[in-house]
Formats: C-alpha cells, sequence, structure tokens
C-alpha cells in the first residue's frame, strides 16, 4: 500500500514538476484532431504531418525556446472537443490551438475567442468556417471558393456540359449545391440532377440508377472520409462510367489508392511535390522518409499551419513581446502573407486564405497535376 | 485549471441527469428505452431554439423543455408500451433512428448537420452564468433536484406501483392497476427529467448539432446505469461520474494516443460482459441471488 | 425503366438483409436470446474473409471456408464464455442483452485496433454490374439473389424434417421437451448459435465485396436484422427472410421519390408500425400483448 503511494505520489510529482519544466523552457501550442473513432485516420495524418513540422522548427533552433504540440482528442466531436479544448486551453494553457472537422471547429471557436487563444483549422472547408470568430482562421481554402476553381477546367479541358451531384446534406455539401447551381450555367454547363445522402447511408446502387438517368457526363461527389470510397465504389460497380470530380476532400489517400478513385478529377491546393524550393523539398523529403508513403494536401496544411505559428512566435520574439494568443493572432493578421509548402499564402480578414490551387488527376492509384 | 475541472463536473452533471432519468426507466419501471438520447436532443433543441430567438433564461427553457419532452414522449410512448419488453427495445431503437433522421433533416428548424449555433450564454433570474463555475454551480443544483425528484417519487404509491409493475408486470395488472398509463407517466417523467440535462448541454456547448444525439449515446447512458447499478439511487450517479472520467483520467496516462480511444470503449464493453456475468446488479446494487 | 432498376437494386439489398437477418432471427426465435452481438459476427466473418483474401492471398473458397469457421468459433465461444454464465442463473432478458452488447463493443474496437478504422473492400470483377435489356445488375448480385431463397430452402428442411432442427423449434416454446429428442437445452443452445453465425457469412462476403466494411457497420447490420426479425414474426424464419426482402426493396423503392437522407427513417417507420400494428409480424404466431 505504502509503496503504491509512494510510487504515485513521485509519478505526480513528476508530472507536475515535468509540467512547469515543460512550461517555462519550451512554446507548447495544442492540437485538437480525432485520434480515436470512425474519423481516427484523419487524427493520425494530420498529427504526422504537424510533428514533423515541431521536428524541422527544432531542428532548426530559429525559435529562443524548443516547440512541443500537446495532442488532445476530439474524436470528431462537439462534447468532446468542448472538454479538451477547456483542458487545453486551461490546463496546458496552450496559446494556439490547431484543429479540423467543421463540427468540432464551430464548437471551440466561441472557447477561443473568449480565452484569447488562436484556433487554426486546416482539415475542414465547409463554407460556414469563414468569419467565425476574429481568432479563428483557416489555412485550406474553403469548399465554395474551390467549386469556382474546378468548373472552367470541366467545362474547356473535359469538353462536360452536365454535372450530376451527389453530397451529405451538410454546410460543405450545401454550398456545393449552391455554388454549382449558381456557375455552372456561367461556365456552360448543367447541374443536371443533385441526391443528397445521409451521413448512414450505406447502400448506393439506387443512387447510381438516378444518376445513371441524368446523362451527366461527370459526377461530382461533394463527401468526405470512408463513404466517400464507399460510395464510388458502388456508382462504378452499377455502371456508372463517366469520370467523378470533386474538391480536396477528394484527396484522401485511401481513396487515392482504391481503384474506385481511378480517373477522377479534383482541386486542391498547390501540392506540387516535385518542386525545388527549399521549404518544399524539406517536407516532401522529410515526410517521405518518416512515414514512408506521400504526403496529402492536408499532411501539407498542417506542417504550414505549424510553420506559420513558428514564424509569427519568430517575430514577436524580435519584437521583443510575450509570446501570447492575442499577440501570435494579431502578428498574424498583421503579416497576413506567408511563404508556405505549395506556395504563397494569405489570409483574409473573415479567417478564409487564398493558396494557389491545382487540378489533378487520379491515375494508376497515384495524384498527376493536369493544371 | 478551476475552470477546466469546472467544465468537467458540469459534462458529468449532465450525464448524471441522464442516467438517473434513465434509471426510473430500466430500474424501476421495467422499460429498456433505447431512445434516451433522442429526448435529451429534443430538450437541447428546444433551449436552444428559445435561446436563439427569444431568451436565455434557465428559468423559462428547463420548464418549456421539459413540457416539450414529455409531451412528445406520451405522443409516442402511448400506443408503443402496448408491447412488452424486447418490443419496446426495438420500438425504441427505431425511434431513435427516427429522431436523428428527422433532426437531420428538418433544416428550418434544426439546422440540419451544420447544427446551430451561436447559443448565448445562459441566465438565471437575468444573472448572466457566463464564468463555468457558476454554471457548474447550477448543474449542481439539478442534478440535485432532479434526484430529490426521483426519490420522492419512488416514495409515493405511484413508485409503488411502478415497482409493482417492474416486478410482475400481470399481478399487477390483475390487482387493477392501469398499467398503460402507469408506465406512460413513468416515460413522460423520465423524458421530462432528461431534456433537463439537453438544457444544461445547449447552454454548455452553445452548439447543437444531429451527431451529438446518436444511438451511441442512448447506449452509453444505458452502460452508465448498468455499471453503476440500475434500480439504485446512487448507482447511476456513480456510473455516470465513472464512465465520464474514464477517459479524462486515460488522457493523462502516457498511452499511445492512436489507440486510447480503442481501449476506452473496449474497457467499457469489457466492464458491461463482466458486470452481467459476475454482478448483474451493478457495482452499488445488492448482489442478490435472482431466481 | 427507373422504377424497374429500384426494384431489382432493391431484391438485391433484400436479399442482402434476409441472409444477415436469417443467423439473428434463428437465434433470438429459438433462444430468446437478444444476441446484439449479431452484428460482431458479421464483422468477424467480414475482416476474416478480407483479411484471407487481401493479406494472405488465400484463394476466395479458402477465405469464405475461413470465414464461416471464425464466425461459428465466435457463435460458440460468445455461448460459452458469455451466455451460459450470465443466463446460469435465470438471468433476464435484458442481463443477456447488456451482456451481448458488450462483446459487439469490443469486438468492434478490436477490429478498429487491427485493421484501422477507415473503409476497407476486396475487389473482384464479379461486383460489376453489366447491362442487360437497359437494367444493371452485376454477377455477384445474381448470385446472391439466387443463393438465398437456396439457403432458405435448405434451412427449411433442416427445422423440418431432422430432429435437431425440431428440437430447436421446441426450444422457444418448452425447454424441458427438447430432452425427448436426446439433447439437452445446453446443447440446442450452443447449435442455434453456431449456427446462426455461420450463416451471416454469405452476407458478410457479399457486402465486404461490394460495398465494403468498417468496425462500426455492425450495429447497422444488427438494427436492419432485428427490424427484419420483428416485422416477419419472431420465431418465423421464412418471415424474417421476407422481412428482409421488404427492407431492402422499401429502401430502394424510397430513393424514387424521397430524399436519399430519409432511406434510414423508412426502414423504422415500416418497424413502428409492425410493432404497433401487426406485433407477430407478416408470418409469426399471434403475440399478446
Amino acid at each position: 500500500m505504502n509503496l503504491v503511494i509512494r510510487t504515485l505520489s513521485a509519478a505526480a510529482m513528476s508530472l507536475a514538476v515535468g509540467g512547469q519544466a515543460m512550461a517555462q523552457d519550451a512554446y507548447d501550442i495544442g492540437a485538437l484532431f480525432p485520434l480515436s473513432g470512425h474519423t481516427a485516420a484523419f487524427g493520425e495524418m494530420y498529427r504526422s504531418a504537424t510533428s514533423l513540422a515541431v521536428e524541422h522548427i527544432n531542428a532548426d533552433k530559429f525559435l529562443d525556446k524548443p516547440l512541443t504540440v500537446t495532442f488532445e482528442d476530439s474524436q470528431a466531436q462537439a462534447q468532446t472537443a468542448v472538454v479538451a479544448m477547456n483542458k487545453l486551453v486551461r490546463v496546458a494553457q496552450v496559446p494556439v490551438v490547431l484543429t479540423g472537422f467543421s463540427a468540432v471547429s464551430k464548437a471551440i471557436a466561441p472557447l477561443g475567442e473568449r480565452d484569447e487563444v488562436l484556433v487554426i483549422n486546416g482539415g475542414a472547408s465547409s463554407p460556414d468556417l469563414a468569419g467565425l470568430s476574429p481568432y479563428f482562421y483557416n489555412v485550406i481554402p474553403l469548399a465554395n471558393d474551390e467549386v469556382k476553381t474546378l468548373l472552367p477546367y470541366l467545362a474547356e479541358e473535359m469538353g462536360a456540359r452536365k454535372i450530376a451531384l451527389v453530397y451529405v446534406d451538410d454546410p460543405l455539401g450545401q454550398a456545393v449545391v449552391e455554388t454549382l447551381g449558381e456557375d455552372a450555367p456561367k461556365n456552360g454547363m448543367e447541374l443536371a440532377g443533385s441526391f443528397a445522402i445521409s451521413s448512414s447511408t450505406s447502400q448506393f446502387a439506387s443512387i447510381a440508377a438516378r444518376v445513371r438517368q441524368t446523362g451527366a457526363d461527370a459526377v461530382f461527389l461533394a463527401y468526405f472520409g470512408q463513404q466517400l470510397i464507399s460510395l464510388a465504389k458502388q456508382l462504378r460497380d452499377a455502371g456508372v462510367e463517366v469520370p467523378f470530380v470533386g474538391i480536396s476532400t477528394i484527396g484522401d489517400p485511401n481513396f487515392i489508392a482504391d481503384p474506385a478513385g481511378e480517373g477522377t478529377i479534383y482541386v486542391s491546393q498547390k501540392t506540387d511535390w516535385g518542386a525545388d524550393d527549399a521549404l518544399t523539398r524539406r517536407f516532401v523529403d522529410g515526410y517521405r522518409e518518416q512515414f514512408g508513403k506521400e504526403p496529402t494536401p492536408y499532411d501539407a496544411n498542417y506542417y504550414n499551419a505549424t510553420m506559420i505559428v513558428a514564424k509569427v512566435i519568430d517575430e514577436l520574439e524580435s519584437d521583443g513581446l510575450e509570446v501570447t494568443g492575442k499577440a501570435i493572432r494579431d502578428k498574424l493578421a498583421e503579416i497576413r502573407s506567408f511563404r508556405v509548402v505549395g506556395g504563397e499564402l494569405e489570409f483574409h480578414d473573415d479567417g478564409t486564405v487564398t493558396v494557389p490551387s491545382q487540378i489533378n488527376l487520379i491515375e494508376n492509384r497515384a495524384v498527376r497535376v493536369v493544371q | 485549471m478551476v475552470n477546466y475541472f469546472a467544465n468537467l463536473v458540469t459534462v458529468t452533471g449532465i450525464s448524471m441527469i441522464l442516467a438517473i432519468s434513465l434509471n426510473l426507466l430500466i430500474g424501476y419501471a421495467g422499460i429498456f428505452s433505447m431512445a434516451h438520447a433522442a429526448f435529451y436532443g429534443v430538450g437541447a433543441y428546444v433551449a436552444a431554439l428559445l435561446a436563439l430567438h427569444y431568451t436565455a433564461e434557465l428559468t423559462l427553457a428547463v420548464p418549456l423543455a421539459m413540457v416539450t419532452c414529455a409531451a412528445a414522449s406520451l405522443l409516442i410512448s402511448l400506443p408503443a408500451l402496448r408491447v412488452r419488453g424486447e418490443y419496446f427495445v426495438a420500438a425504441s431503437l427505431g425511434l431513435q433512428v427516427i429522431a436523428f433522421t428527422v433532426f437531420e433533416q428538418w433544416h428550418s428548424v434544426t439546422g440540419g448537420l451544420s447544427g446551430l449555433i451561436g447559443i448565448p450564454v445562459a441566465e438565471l433570474f437575468g444573472y448572466s452564468l457566463a464564468s463555468p463555475l457558476a454554471f457548474m454551480g447550477v448543474t449542481i443544483a439539478l442534478v440535485a433536484l432532479v434526484a430529490l425528484a426521483v426519490i420522492c417519487l419512488l416514495r409515493t404509491a405511484f413508485g409503488r406501483d411502478l415497482r409493482a409493475i417492474r416486478d410482475d408486470e400481470t399481478a399487477a395488472a390483475a390487482a387493477g392497476k392501469n398499467v398503460a398509463v402507469i408506465k406512460s407517466i413513468a416515460v413522460a417523467i423520465s423524458s421530462a427529467l432528461c431534456a433537463v440535462a439537453g438544457v444544461l448541454y445547449a447552454f454548455n456547448i452553445a452548439f447543437v448539432n444531429p451527431e451529438s444525439f446518436t444511438l451511441n449515446l442512448s447506449v452509453l447512458v444505458m452502460a452508465m446505469v448498468i455499471i453503476g447499478g440500475a434500480g439504485t439511487i446512487t448507482g447511476p450517479i456513480i456510473g455516470a461520474a465513472l464512465i465520464q472520467c474514464l477517459p479524462a483520467a486515460l488522457s493523462w496516462l502516457p498511452l499511445p494516443p492512436q489507440n486510447i480511444g480503442y481501449l476506452q470503449q473496449i474497457l467499457y464493453g469489457l466492464a458491461m460482459v463482466l458486470l452481467m456475468i459476475y454482478r448483474p446488479a451493478g457495482l452499488m446494487g445488492k448482489a442478490r441471488s435472482k431466481g | 425503366m427507373l422504377l424497374l432498376q429500384l426494384l431489382l437494386d432493391g431484391i438485391q439489398s433484400g436479399a442482402v438483409y434476409a441472409l444477415m437477418a436469417v443467423g439473428f432471427a434463428i437465434v433470438f426465435g429459438m433462444t430468446r436470446i437478444f444476441h446484439y452481438s449479431h452484428g460482431a459476427t458479421y464483422l468477424i466473418a467480414g475482416y476474416g474473409f478480407y483479411a484471407c483474401t487481401s493479406v494472405f492471398g488465400l484463394p476466395w473458397y479458402l477465405s469464405v471456408l475461413a470465414a464461416i469457421v471464425l464466425s461459428a468459433g465466435f457463435g460458440a465461444l460468445v455461448q460459452l464464455l458469455v451466455y451460459r454464465p450470465v443466463q446460469r442463473d435465470a438471468g433476464s432478458f435484458f442481463t443477456v442483452f447488456v451482456a451481448s452488447f458488450g462483446v459487439g463493443v469490443v469486438v468492434e474496437n478490436l477490429l478498429a485496433m487491427m485493421f484501422g478504422s477507415g473503409f476497407l473492400s476486396v475487389t473482384s470483377p464479379l461486383s460489376r454490374a453489366q447491362p442487360i435489356m437497359g437494367l444493371y445488375i452485376s454477377q455477384l448480385g445474381m448470385i446472391i439473389v439466387g443463393t438465398a431463397p437456396l439457403i432458405f430452402l435448405a434451412l427449411n428442411y433442416f427445422f423440418d424434417r431432422t430432429s435437431v432442427g425440431l428440437a430447436l423449434r421446441g426450444l422457444a416454446d418448452n425447454p424441458d421437451l427438447v430432452t425427448v429428442y436426446g439433447l439437452s437445452a445446453k446443447s440446442l443452445f450452443l447449435i442455434a448459435l453456431v449456427l446462426g453465425s455461420l450463416l451471416v457469412v454469405p452476407a458478410a462476403v457479399f457486402q465486404t465485396i461490394t460495398a465494403g466494411l468498417t468496425p462500426s457497420a455492425g450495429h447497422r447490420v444488427m438494427l436492419i436484422s432485428l427490424a427484419a426479425t420483428i416485422i416477419g414474426g419472431i420465431g418465423s424464419l421464412r418471415g424474417a427472410g421476407l422481412g428482409g426482402l421488404l427492407l431492402g426493396v422499401a429502401e430502394s423503392l424510397s430513393f424514387w421519390r424521397l430524399p436519399a437522407g430519409w432511406s434510414d427513417a423508412v426502414t423504422f417507420l415500416i418497424l413502428l408500425a409492425f410493432i404497433l400494428l401487426r406485433p407477430s409480424g407478416l408470418l409469426g404466431q399471434k403475440v399478446r400483448v
């Protein structure tokens, strides 16, 4: 019994001491990712990219103190995220939290504003994440902008005239419906049919029958996650032969690796892994070496987000300012534009971002940039 | 630090209210409902809509949500309670799925999957409850009130009737009890108490979307009741505290984070199985021999 | 034409639902165990099949065999290690249900730890649909639509003509009586669980190839099985088959006019209607309400 108490208190002591020591000797930032549950695959991806950035930052020693990240699990759910966010803000007292997923972003944004903690989203692209709070920034372009980038390519290069849309009835899906409805005619195309699917649907043969009936020459998939692959596979199996098109949600490595993804055309932010600028080389080579696979745009987003935070802290250091959430947010809004993997990134006042984008084609289970 | 724990206590308190109200059905009335999350959701949406359009006053939001939930539950339970046991489980499962679909599809009211954001800070008699400590205080008070309500209810003649039905429905009916009416009232009371948790949830998170009211939550609340001990007063409270604190406790440990979530779930699952084998009355229940 | 195609798709998913449900219907109908971990059995069969074909590279027939062995073994283990101890002193219906639920949770998360939480599927050219007179159906779809009636016919024979089958049918009504067939109630429970578990294999294999697998798919399988069993009438296997077919067709036809988001609600509205208006189901015995 005595031994147990002694061990426990020793452990508690070391934890407490360790915690204090960390707070003094390092810049700690928070990351709220789904580390468990059915979206854990995304959280894992976000986490590896964030860790890689931290590794590079600390190897360069360009900050006065090392950068550390406290990871918390959001399970991609609002309530879990709020509890975890409170822990990050109140216990770990981080000035910045990286996150993803729109429900989580919307649930924690008010907490970030209340406690002056900067929240950066690199994963969710639903348009209602614009102007969420002065402390909420996206490093990922939102869906409506991406659709506008994609449409001219579909009309001019692919010669598409009729588009059918399959979407989840969430803000992302609704934004795509709206933007397609408005912008497709401007590009000489017609939205021939749009089909909303519940997040729990698992049989898609009947949807395929209706998609075939529209006679569309491209099927827009406004989807993400595991359902996307199941949907694409079942559409193909049920005789939908025309190419799939979509936005950056398509760039899921599992989808790219799946035969159902073959021939899909989608827009994403610029991720020319072959580019020879130092920043891109280091990210891509480091990623390949450490994880033995190709990075995705999401990886680049979280790598970039972490790098941007480090750069802002660096600026604050040279200005001799204290590193707080408010200071980081103000400095970020002041600098606005950053050199990142993929090119130049510029923040806007409503928390959205402009980054160079590209059109990709999935070919032989790999991504090829076509424009 | 204080605010983090205040928030944790609030979240745990909300689970306690859920578990206490479900225990009234599972433990005392012998009704196994899998639709508790649906009523929780109705309570949360009522509070959210009221706060967004009229007032964030708790003294209004709580009664309104309770009445709405009770009315909704009566509408559904009056016919559904005609059937027994496994049929009611199936009916409540169906109800849970349908409720989720309604939350998800009724855009004009629930905001669909994007949910309702920007719910204002709750007020009590006009005083703002912006501080997590104040909100925690209100939550604790409401947990106590809900527990007290259940204790008092069980001491009345109605409470005795309920247990009589649980123990032997046929005998109770033979003794002249109107079983269907008594059961329906129990469901209505349970749903009304559950609505209190929904109101607190909406104000605490300030964001409501359908994903918070899924079958998984119904199951989790059921696990709280069962693990703590159905048919006891302390059981659901202990069960809720255990299940709510487990993730928080585990996240302090240096485990490989990618597996923490799964391990947690496996622990719940194992606990349910082992308890049913060795101590079916739950942690707080008497280890009585069943016959 | 669209309607005809939707009907065809509905029959195909109906056949799958029927095959999902029949195992649950056997366990629930014969033993009255609310076998929630039926969904877990489905996952074990599906992931077993996936692991054998895609990880170990075994031919398909060996993989199916492995899936059968795994799921039957799982059914036996659940009966011996969980249901039998829980029921040793007449555990209530709900106690067994909770234990079964716990098993389901453990299996789902173990599989997620082993295979990841993402989507997995086995690729086969047989799942590609070819147009026949304007209608699309895959070879695999034809196989499953053809297999389902055969399995139900075989089960019919088993339960009507063999002594074990007759004993199993008697189990629900009078557990003491079944000893006249020379079998103990204990061994009959075990047989019901093993039989009910291995019958999920065709549906699991089919779904693994067409729709794919995730660890959370078990809940839905369970809900469909329960709905089909109740709609068909508890205790009636043919009823469960018809119930599954009805659900598949209704779900598919609902796409004709309703947004796809409502398909789940359609399934469960049918279930609620049956529970309220006709709890004995399509072919079940009259239920006292």
